[in-house]
């Protein structure tokens, strides 16, 4: 039975109210990227006008966004394929292996997300100087990592998992080795895993900032510190932090309207079904 | 009065129509089973006597009163599924008295109910356990003692044996029939099992691709089938049937199934309309096998089921299926046996439309 | 050896230990070096103080300043503050969002936009929206006649407006997984309490929600993991201030160690917050344990 007309109403005028609330902000971004200056902060607030890409233009003109585009782009992708390599392989380990304390090791690698990345900022830094890698994309790379493999090696696990070990054995009986089996027969049938995990690698680095704002000066700098540095600058260029942001929000808002069924599983490590 | 009263019911999923137009009425304290196959209705039709589906067109009545827009919580009636849909974190008692909550009953009112239906049930050593904790049968009762508790005009059962194996489902289903005897509270039973509907049904509902083929008792459908559909539907093994030509000789009218000469049953003699393609239909119990019989059969394949053996004959160009006592099976050497029919005992159908000639 | 143990140490050899390699490399290797940091004198503002070992002293420092402890609690105000209103924001639309209506799948798909954003861009229109004298939201609260209300620049509002902001890109992740347990809970035991005639509100208390726990806590006990480490936010809105009303423990050991240049004490509070952090993880895991142990009943 259908609810009644009335509940309906009810139910469609609450839902409406809280996209508003929720997409505002959103919808602002985009706006106050158009907006001319001057009408920035005007009153009351000027949601029609006509819209400038003046903001996109200094954007890219007035400081090498591009370049930092080309950064961000060069770290996320390097940690997203560095750690799909090597989480990848190790959920297919802790998928597969029967001894009981397999799942300790599991956890182990979870919990290494989970730590407080300010906590390690300092060493980083340290490390990275002695090292002569402050200021590159290796740095970024190797850092992201660190919370990129334990989320590939728990959402490749749930995939890992679902694969009937019978098509293992039979291959095994067939006379392949582990690894020839790995590469033939399981990792095939994973494929929306590896694809869910990169794009989650993807925006995580892409979207990181305190490591970013910490390990990269002038040479390497990030997009969201690039963005963050036009409001430190003298006068707060609003415009191009408008114009900025919809540029970085871009890949997560089309991962979200192309792969929300996904978003479950990636964002509780499993812990709630998807 | 009737307790259920469907007149005209029709169910649309969107463009699509399911049930067709149903009409049926059972009366107070019956035991009413719909029987078809999957996909012919049988659920919708029962969700719609419980208001948990929308009624497109038609007047559905509960002990008389129109309730096609009354909430199912205002139907007065229990409904058992067929997943049981017991409270999984609610133990035994718990769910039973999350049941009867909305009726506000006074706190030693719902223990004796609950102990009423406990006893009546064999679940007093069951109470305080949860549902993951209970075999399948359990979980079967505990579902019929919270729908009992409530004291509803109507019970409503989704094949709520299918979930068992074949033992229990024996079990239980002597124990519904044993609680319709008891409590006489008017039953609507879907299932797809024929053995379940022909032994606890008062009345059969024989439904086919949302219509209703035929509503009798379970000797009616079995004895006097309507048509084709209800005649193969209902017994197992299923009924014989033979292509066959009306002709007369010496002015009364004779079956002629290639090879066969069956003289027609006296009640439909004045029905038959020489010439006419007819279908016989021959239940495999009503095939006589002795020496007096009227044709040769070769004898192909004999199934023993320890009572009874089923003899997969060839006579002519008709494979028939036989069933005759075990004490009665030809010799295992024997390539032929001999075989009569009973005029008496044919089902004629009209080719044509299926339809039974009466 | 058992042909499964041979296996099991086949496949570990080749696929579980580079990754272990790697994460003692990147993550165990540093919190070391901020170990041994912590019982040093590491003070870069003073770079001719020789960088000795000074025992638990920047321990003790820590452990008795009036700042760490601030930020300690400030930190688990906040995360009351966003998680309570996340709770019940996220059950309660999820709830609306999940009944079978046409439009609901694409107002859930809408509303997981925000967690996707990144935090820093979330300060950043949250400062836009708060700024002092231009922000837009006073504007328009001063149109139903509230305010203004001096959202970050006071100590009596900053941590609610931090808090406001979390809310509104973390709501959804409460919404998010609540929704996907609703689905996957069977309709038949809400088909029962239909016919049965149980009231909504019992549907909810007693259907509904007892099933819905496991998943609660388990997402919460995430988002207080997350809530613990929060930082991007508040550097982009209020850098812990105005005063100290919003400096959490991410901000006292910013400060700490690239304010005042004291490495050594940040990293000192740095193994606190670690310590405590990773009592908030065991019990997520135990948790998370009992639900793989229920399902695999
Ligand atoms: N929600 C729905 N939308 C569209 N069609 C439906 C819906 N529910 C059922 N149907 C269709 O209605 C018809 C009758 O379904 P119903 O569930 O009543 O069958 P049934 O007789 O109970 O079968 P079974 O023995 O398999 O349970 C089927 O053809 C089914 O495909
Ligand atoms: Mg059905």
């Amino acid at each position: 039975m259908t609810p009644s007309l009335r509940e309906k109403f009810l139910t469609y005028l609450l839902v409406i109210i809280i996209l508003v609330v929720f997409m505002t902000p959103i919808y602002l971004i985009l706006v106050s990227s158009l907006k001319p200056s001057p009408i920035m902060f005007s009153r009351p607030p000027r949601f029609i006008f006509t819209p400038t890409l003046q903001n996109y233009y200094d954007l890219f003109t007035m400081r090498p966004f591009h370049l930092q585009i080309l950064n961000s782009l060069l770290v996320a992708l390097g940690s997203t394929a560095f750690s799909l390599t090597i989480g990848t392989m190790a959920a297919y380990a802790v998928s597969r292996i029967k001894h009981r304390r397999i799942n300790d090791v599991a956890f182990w690698i979870l919990s290494m997300r989970m730590f407080p990345p300010i906590a390690v900022v300092v060493p980083y830094y340290i490390i990275f100087k002695t090292m002569g890698l402050l200021d590159t994309p290796l740095a970024l790379i190797i850092v992201y990592s660190t919370f990129n493999i334990p989320l590939t090696v728990w959402l490749m696990k749930g995939f890992f998992d679902e694969v009937p070990e019978a098509l293992e054995e039979a291959a095994q009986v067939d006379g392949h080795g582990v690894i020839a089996t790995f590469f033939r027969v399981t990792l095939p049938l994973t494929a929306p895993g590896l694809a869910v995990s990169a794009v989650f690698c993807f925006i995580f680095s892409w979207n990181e900032f305190l490591f970013a704002l910490m390990l990269t000066g002038s040479k390497s700098q990030t997009v969201t510190v690039a963005v963050m540095s036009f409001w430190s600058s003298d006068a707060v260029q609003w415009g191009r932090i408008m114009a900025g942001s919809f540029v970085i929000l871009i890949p997560g808002v089309i991962f979200v309207l192309t792969c929300q069924r996904w978003l479950v599983k990636g964002l509780t490590m499993g812990s709630v079904k998807g | 009065m009737s307790s259920v009263t469907l007149r005209k019911v029709v169910k649309r999923y969107g463009q699509v129509e399911v049930v067709h137009g149903i009409d049926l009425s059972v009366e107070e304290g019956e035991f009413v089973v719909l029987l078809g196959p999957s996909g012919c209705g049988k659920t919708t039709t029962l969700r719609m006597v419980a208001g948990l589906e929308d009624i497109s067109a038609g007047q559905l009545e509960i002990a008389g009163r129109v309730v096609n827009d009354v909430a199912p919580k205002d139907r007065q009636i229990a409904m058992v599924f067929q997943n049981y849909a017991l409270y999984p974190h609610m133990t035994v008692r718990q769910n039973m008295e999350f049941a009867l909550k909305p009726q506000k009953l006074a706190a030693n009112e719902v223990s004796a109910r609950i102990a009423e239906a406990a006893r009546i049930l064999g679940l007093e050593p069951l109470l305080a356990r949860k549902p993951a904790q209970l075999s399948g049968g359990q979980r079967q009762r505990v579902a019929m003692a919270r729908a009992m508790v409530r004291t509803p005009k109507v019970f409503l059962f989704d094949e709520p044996l299918s979930n068992l194996d074949a033992k229990l489902r024996t079990q239980v289903r002597v124990e519904i029939a044993k609680l319709h005897r008891r409590l006489g509270t008017t039953v609507l039973y879907v299932t797809h099992d024929q053995v379940e509907a022909m032994t606890l049904a008062d009345k059969i509902v024989i439904m086919k691709d949302g219509h209703i083929e035929q509503v009798g008792s379970p000797e009616e459908v079995f004895a006097k089938p309507r048509n084709l559909f209800v005649a193969t539907f209902i017994g197992s093994p299923a009924m014989n049937l033979l292509p066959a030509k009306v002709a007369v000789v010496n002015g009364a009218p004779v079956l002629v199934a290639n090879g066969f000469r069956l003289a027609a049953p006296p009640s439909i003699v004045s029905a038959l309309d020489p010439g006419a393609s007819v279908t016989l239909g021959i239940r495999p119990s009503d095939i006589r096998v002795d020496e007096a019989g009227d044709y040769e059969a070769v004898v192909e394949v004999d199934e023993y089921l320890g009572t009874e053996v089923l003899l997969n004959l060839r006579a002519g160009n008709h494979e028939l299926v036989a069933q005759v006592p075990a004490a009665a099976r030809p010799a295992p050497d024997r390539q032929s046996v001999r075989i009569g029919f009973d005029a008496a005992r044919l089902h004629v159908f009209d080719t044509q439309s299926g339809e039974a000639i009466r | 050896m058992s042909h499964t143990a041979n296996r099991d140490r086949r496949i570990a050899a080749v696929f579980l230990i580079p990754a272990i390699v790697v994460l003692f490399a990147t993550t165990i290797y540093p919190m070391l070096y901020a170990l041994w940091l912590s019982f040093r004198n590491y003070d870069l503002a003073k770079p001719f103080i020789p960088r000795i070992f000074v025992g638990l002293a920047n321990y003790a420092e820590v452990l008795t300043s009036k700042a760490f402890f601030h930020a300690l609690i400030t930190t688990f105000k906040l995360m009351a503050m966003t998680l309570s209103a996340q709770l019940v924001l996220g059950v309660g639309i999820a709830l609306l969002v999940s009944q079978k209506l046409p439009g609901m799948a694409l107002a859930r798909t809408l509303l997981l936009i925000p967690m996707m954003i990144s935090p820093v861009i979330v300060g950043l229109v949250w400062l836009f929206l708060y700024f002092p004298e231009l922000g837009y939201l006073n504007y328009f609260l001063g149109l139903v006649g509230i305010g203004p209300v001096p959202w970050i620049s006071s100590t009596q509002w900053a941590l609610t407006a931090i808090a406001i902001g979390d809310i509104w890109q973390w709501t959804p992740f409460i919404m998010m997984g609540t929704a996907a347990a609703l689905q996957s809970l069977s309709p038949e035991p809400y088909e029962a309490a239909r016919i049965d005639g149980n009231s909504r509100w019992d549907v909810f208390r007693y259907v509904t929600l007892p099933q819905l726990k496991p998943v609660l806590v388990s997402l919460l006990f995430l988002r207080a993991i997350d809530a613990f480490k929060i930082y991007d936010i508040i550097f982009v809105l209020t850098k812990g201030g105005p005063a100290d009303a919003t400096e959490v423990i991410s901000l006292y050991i910013y400060r700490q160690s690239f304010t005042f240049w004291r490495m050594g004490v940040g990293a000192a509070a740095s193994f606190v917050s670690l310590i405590i952090i990773s009592v908030l993880i065991t019990l997520f895991f135990k948790q998370m344990q009992r639900g793989q142990a229920a399902r695999a009943r």
